[in-house]
């Protein structure tokens, strides 16, 4: 299977040596999957998503299994951007790959002092931004659901970074493809989809919701196709590029997403049931070019709209 | 890592002993567990964490049934092969100058048991087991003082009523079991000023401390993983009230 396939995708200035992402809460800081991966093979990772100050994280039950699928409220707990730089990062140095920061905000300001401080780093390749957060000044609403918020987020996080700016968007919309023009239109550099689907599972003896926060977010095999359907959505509508995400575990599953559109890809949920199935995943696509005569992966994306 | 499974044999109502090949590759810390991956298809989609409850030429599980992922691993033929991930957790540490007291209640016995064997025949030291189950059929062990709610096998009531009263200063109680035991135990060791080595369980996604879907309250407002800073706590620096 030694083909000489041509796995590179090109994102702004960045070259990702093969599709392959790790989603970000699924892959801790990276350094956790060291013992399981060799982090140079993959396209890059994404950390946990990090805010301007730690955040300690909603109480548990945080997590519940669902059929082919999971709810989090993890409450995104982390260790806050600074600290971040100082106890993760340098265990990074050295790598060849894209490490990726995840950030999240309540406010438009810690937006971009994130940003600003990431901008900073050279090894950090991009920034994705989670808009599927609640908005303070804007009543809680979610930044993710509001066209006009996305655009001015977006704009004022351009203003002061030159790193690549993904958009990560949120399923729970009417119309996704109407918020990644919103992106688009303010100069994000790529858009990345999905986040979780939000859900609620009962636990019929206590007779409540059975997670803390009642309600969480779906991820794994059980959602893939909404994913593949949004991603096929957004590509009629955007020209950017767009990262694909959403209960891939396998080539198969990669595959899909790519021909719906997606230039990149990322794996979460599927990481926690097998630590090395982001590199299976590789040689899977690898395999399936050399069989069905693809030179090159920028062939495959988007073809379902052909 | 597959392994190959020498004996599956039911030990006890709905209870099932679990025994695949030692691959002799590392040591495991009496307390540490691994991640089983019930099916090799989706469905139960994450791994099941369970501890080890013995250590020799086979690694050996103790398991309860209680839903849908227990159930199928308890069909489960021997020669057939399991995915196994680990070992994980920080495990029990052992202090020989204290008075060793084992207490657990239910299926939270299994890990005990090897944490049993390791201090006797291990370390050549003494210990005290102090064993609770709720009736004779669910009795799965020979070994140490067994008790029952209904008095159907050695002495009637739970673990903690057979040894209350003989705690001292001196103690360190390694504890497994059911939370309102291990509740119980966290304010006779307030009371009693003795120490405690506590075995907590929480739902798993990873195992390998990514997900932050297993955490538990600490003292300090805090939250630590189970899977990683656990799943044995020093008593004092969970947040009980919380739990
Ligand atoms: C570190 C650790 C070690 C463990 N060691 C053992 C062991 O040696 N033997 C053993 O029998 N069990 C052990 N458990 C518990 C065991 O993992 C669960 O019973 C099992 O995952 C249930 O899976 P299921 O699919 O059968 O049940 P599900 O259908 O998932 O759930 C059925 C019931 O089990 C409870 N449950 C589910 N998952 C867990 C969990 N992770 N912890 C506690 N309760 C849960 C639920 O509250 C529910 O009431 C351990 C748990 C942890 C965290
Ligand atoms: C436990 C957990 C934690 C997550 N944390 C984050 C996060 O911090 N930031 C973020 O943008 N997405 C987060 N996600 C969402 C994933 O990155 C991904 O978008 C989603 O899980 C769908 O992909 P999957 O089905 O492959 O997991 C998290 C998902 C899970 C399961
Ligand atoms: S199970 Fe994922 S962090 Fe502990």
């Amino acid at each position: 299977m030694a083909g000489n396939v041509n796995l590179t995708v090109k994102l702004c200035n960045l070259i990702f040596k093969n599709p392959v992402l790790t989603a970000s809460g699924t892959f801790g800081y990276g350094v956790e999957f060291s013992k399981y991966v060799n982090l140079n093979k993959l396209g890059g990772f994404i950390v946990k998503g990090l805010s301007l100050y730690e955040k300690k994280g909603n109480k548990p039950p945080r997590i519940v299994e669902t059929p082919c699928g999971m709810l989090n409220a993890i409450g995104l707990q982390n260790i806050g951007v600074e600290r971040f730089i100082d106890e993760k990062l340098p265990k990074l140095q050295g790598l060849n790959t894209h490490i990726i920061a995840n950030i999240y905000g309540t406010e438009v300001e810690e937006f971009v002092k994130m940003a600003e401080i990431l901008d900073k780093d050279p090894l950090i390749s991009a920034l994705e931004i989670n808009v599927s957060c609640p908005n303070v000044s804007a009543g809680g609403a979610l930044f993710g659901k509001d066209p006009d918020m996305v655009y001015v987020l977006t704009v004022s996080i351009k203003k002061v970074t030159k790193k690549p700016v993904i958009v990560k968007l949120t399923p729970n919309v009417e119309d996704i493809a109407f918020i990644a023009q919103a992106a688009q239109s303010a100069g994000a550099d790529a858009v990345s989809l999905i986040n979780t689907i939000t859900g609620m599972v009962v636990d019929v003896k206590s007779r409540k919701p059975f997670l803390a926060n009642k309600t969480g977010g779906l991820s794994g095999p059980a959602i893939y196709p909404i994913g593949v359907r949004m991603v096929y959505e957004v590509y009629e509508k955007v020209k950017i590029p767009i990262i694909g995400v959403g209960g891939i575990y396998n080539a198969n599953i990669a595959l899909q997403y790519i021909m719906a559109g997606a230039s990149l890809i990322e794996i979460g949920t599927a990481n926690f049931i097998d630590p090395t199935i982001s590199i299976q995943i590789i040689k899977g696509i690898e395999e399936f070019m050399n069989e069905e005569d693809v030179d090159s992966i920028s062939k495959l994306v988007g073809v379902v709209h052909n | 890592m597959r392994l190959k499974i020498v004996e599956k044999r039911q030990v006890a109502k709905d209870t099932y002993v679990l025994k695949v090949e030692n691959p002799a590759l590392f040591d495991i810390l009496p307390g540490q567990f691994f991640m089983i991956r019930i099916n090799d298809f989706n469905y139960p989609l994450l791994r099941r964490p369970l501890s080890v409850a013995g250590f020799s030429n086979t690694i050996d599980f103790i398991f309860k049934v209680v839903g849908e992922g227990t159930k199928i691993l308890s069909l489960k033929k021997e020669g057939e092969f399991i995915d196994f991930l680990g070992s994980f957790g920080n495990g029990f540490t052992i202090n020989s100058s204290k008075r060793l007291v084992l207490i657990g209640g239910g299926i939270g016995v299994a890990p005990l048991l090897y944490l049993k064997d390791t201090i006797e025949n291990g370390y050549k030291l003494k210990c005290e087991s102090y064993f609770g189950f709720n009736t004779k059929s669910e009795v799965f062990t020979s070994s140490g003082n067994v008790s029952t709610m209904d008095g159907s096998l050695g002495f009637k009531g739970t673990a903690v009523e057979m040894i209350q009263g003989d705690l001292d200063k001196n103690s360190l109680i390694y504890a497994c079991g059911p939370l309102p035991m291990l509740k119980k135990l966290a304010l006779l060791c307030f009371e009693y000023g003795c120490e405690m080595q506590v075995s907590l369980e929480a739902r798993m996604a990873c195992g390998i401390g990514v997900c932050l879907g297993c955490v538990v309250p600490t003292v300090n407002g805090d939250f630590k993983r189970v899977c990683v800073e656990g799943p044995v706590f020093d008593y004092e620096e969970i947040q009980w009230q919380e739990m």
